[in-house]
């Protein structure tokens, strides 16, 4: 028990409560099948990135309160870009809007490491500067997609040799959501810079004591969680296709899921496939509260207390681990 | 012989499930609702007229109510997720009207029957019952600009930055400023819908010093009233909406002038009558149909007329007097102000 809970213990209990809300959502609505997958695919996206964004930053040791304003920015400067511009051009929206993500998420960083500013004050103060400048991009939802960039979070992925019935299980945004996230977070985590990251969040002291540049590696983690957070907006043009200046609910969602997702909030430890699964079960229950018809007022306390009865059984069961 | 005639009954069976499957032709019908914006009065009367309406109405054996506070992504999600639920119709205020367009899109096509109620949407297949919001602010900004004369300055209180109502309405409110070239805006902030926000805009800029010579508000009008009473300011003349607590401070402060322009948060309710005569085949002659707003001034005998007829000091604060619409909506006072949907 001890081990398995020290190992991988939490995601493989996240893993098996997202499958029993499966089974449940199947027992009260006969009909989910694999289209209803697809739209809770769609639905996780956004989230999905803006707790990337958010469990890089915490297992650094900070917290980045701008992350929904960072994702409601790069949005409207894609849908703004693309409004009227050929389809082609788009090709070039996506990296640019990655790099001003990269870029906006280091000046985080830099602001942070330079200032000695705490990184709840600085992330707060870019929240806003983040927001008004959405704002002065796009002073209302609008702009547009490109037809293939909306395409790619659109039906399912056809695979030569597999029957159907498996692929219609595999949303296209299924696939772009484990690219985008594996591409950035597997050569991170197996690089030393990744390590680098923990050991900061884990010991800063020790960590500077052991040679890690601290200052240059919480600018690079702020920097992929910017860059993440520009995935994050992408992601809400092309299942919009708009830019909406107000930011969404992702900044709370976010901190949420990390937590749900067993990456301890003063940093060093824990994962993303954590934090992602946390997304789903929390996506999915939504889902659930919506078939039931739950009063929508009540819905909210329902996930509140969800959450705090998942960590906190979670909690329990490791510190039993620990004493037996 | 017996194998035809148990193929028969098989392929009979078959159409039946079929046509019950795609259309749902008789009822009770289930019906989906979902809004985006929560905690404001509103859109909870716009909530309870929907639900009321579905009581009223005997048809609806069950609501599905996504209302929290989101974005049209979060509102995409929520009709989703309708969908999946397998509801008849859905009725919707859109968080934007481009943004969910491929949610409604995908409803239509599950053979759903898809009303958005109070703002527009750009599917096509989508009907839409809606407050006519560039009217709205274009009535009430030139009685306004009327009032103080044509020339002077006014505060431009507008609602969220973003949201589609605000953008049609400040059309509306620049259409009247464009026709009285002596007419500024001394300050312009957003509201954001919050009447404690609100507030807080208005007594701020009053202890700027700054002259202003009339208020216009997106709806967050009593705390206006209330704000310039409370610092013992000059009352100058404010437009809001027919909210109950405005209203009745347009018939009792002394020395107000003051217009309510209405804006029905019973639309909602309007929006379950239109679902239902889609599901019961009876489909609108317009796609659109927009319910034109009127303004109730008290500086005219009529206006006070109008005003102290619909004053109701029993409802909340801030809700719209209007709760009911002619011809749309079927259910009492009580009904709507128990908020009770069926089965509850």
């Amino acid at each position: 028990m001890m081990a398995f809970f020290r190992g991988k213990g939490w995601v493989t209990g996240l893993f098996v409560l997202l499958a029993l809300l499966f089974v449940f959502t199947r027992v009260i609505q006969p009909n989910y099948g694999a289209n209803d997958f697809g739209s809770l695919v769609r639905a996780v996206l956004p989230f999905a990135f803006a707790v990337a964004a958010q469990t890089v930053v915490v297992i650094a040791g900070g917290i980045d309160l701008s992350v929904a304003s960072m994702m409601a920015l790069t949005s409207v400067i894609a849908a703004a870009m693309m409004d009227g511009a050929s389809e082609e051009f788009a090709l070039l929206v996506v990296p640019f809007v990655l790099l001003v993500g990269f870029a906006l998420g280091a000046l985080n960083g830099i602001l942070i490491v330079v200032t000695r500013v705490p990184d709840i004050v600085v992330t707060l103060a870019m929240l806003f500067v983040l927001q008004g400048a959405a704002l002065l991009v796009l002073g209302a939802p609008g702009g547009s997609a490109a037809e293939w960039l909306k395409e790619l979070v659109v039906g399912t992925v056809g695979m030569p040799g597999v029957p159907e019935a498996v692929t219609d299980w595999i949303p296209k945004g299924l696939v772009l959501l484990l690219v985008c996230l594996g591409v950035v977070w597997i050569p991170l985590r197996r690089s030393w810079l990744g390590l680098s990251i923990y050991a900061i969040g884990s010991n800063q002291l020790a960590a500077f004591r052991s040679g890690v540049p601290v200052a240059r590696t919480r600018i690079v983690a702020y920097a992929i969680a910017g860059l993440f957070g520009a995935m994050g907006g992408l992601t809400l043009t092309m299942s919009t296709g708009i830019g909406a200046p107000i930011p969404g609910p992702y900044l709370l969602a976010s901190v949420a899921s990390v937590v749900l997702g067993g990456v301890v909030l003063g940093g060093g430890r824990g994962g993303l496939v954590g934090p992602i699964v946390a997304v789903f079960l929390l996506r999915l229950v939504r889902t659930d509260l919506t078939l039931l018809a739950i009063d929508p007022n009540v819905a909210a306390i329902v996930e509140g207390t969800i959450m705090v009865v998942v960590v906190m059984l979670g909690a329990f069961l490791a510190m039993r681990g620990r004493t037996q | 012989m017996r194998n035809s005639r148990y193929l028969a009954t098989l392929l009979g069976g078959a159409a039946l499930l079929a046509s019950a499957v795609a259309s749902n032709a008789e009822g009770p019908y289930t019906i989906g609702v979902s809004n985006t914006v929560q905690g404001n009065g509103w859109r909870e009367e716009m909530i309870c007229a929907i639900k009321a309406q579905a009581l009223a109405s005997g048809e609806v054996d069950k609501l599905n109510i996504a209302h929290r506070n989101t974005d049209a992504s979060g509102q995409l999600e929520d009709l989703r997720n309708l969908i999946s639920a397998g509801v008849d119709a859905i009725v919707v205020n859109p968080a934007d009207p481009a943004g969910i367009k491929a949610a409604l899109e995908e409803a239509t096509k599950a053979g759903i029957v898809v009303v958005a109620v109070d703002q527009t949407v750009t599917e096509p297949t989508a009907y839409i019952i809606s407050n006519n919001q560039e009217e709205y602010a274009y009535l009430g900004a030139k009685w306004l600009f009327e009032t103080i004369g044509g020339k002077g300055s006014v505060v431009y209180m507008r609602g969220a930055a973003g949201a589609s109502a605000d953008s049609d309405r400040d059309t509306g409110f620049k259409r009247a400023l464009a026709e009285f070239p002596d007419v500024t805006v001394a300050h312009e902030v957003f509201t954001g819908w919050q009447q404690d926000q609100g507030k807080q805009q208005i007594l701020d800029f009053i202890s700027s010093g700054l002259p202003f010579d009339g208020i216009w508000t997106s709806g967050i009008d009593n705390v206006i009233v209330d704000a310039l009473v409370e610092s013992q300011t000059p009352l100058v003349p404010v437009v809001g909406a027919d909210n109950a607590g405005f209203v009745g401070q347009l018939t009792s402060v002394e020395g107000l002038k003051g217009a309510a322009v209405t804006n029905p948060g019973s639309i909602g309710g309007a929006g379950v009558t239109l679902a239902l005569q889609i599901l019961n085949g009876k489909k609108p002659a317009e796609q659109t149909v927009l319910v034109n707003p009127q303004i109730w001034a008290n500086t005219t005998d009529e206006g006070m007329a109008q005003l102290k007829a619909a004053a109701d000091p029993s409802l909340s604060p801030e809700w719209p007097v209007s709760i009911s619409i002619p011809d749309w909506t079927t259910y009492s006072k009580e009904q709507i102000v128990a908020c009770k949907g069926p089965g509850e």
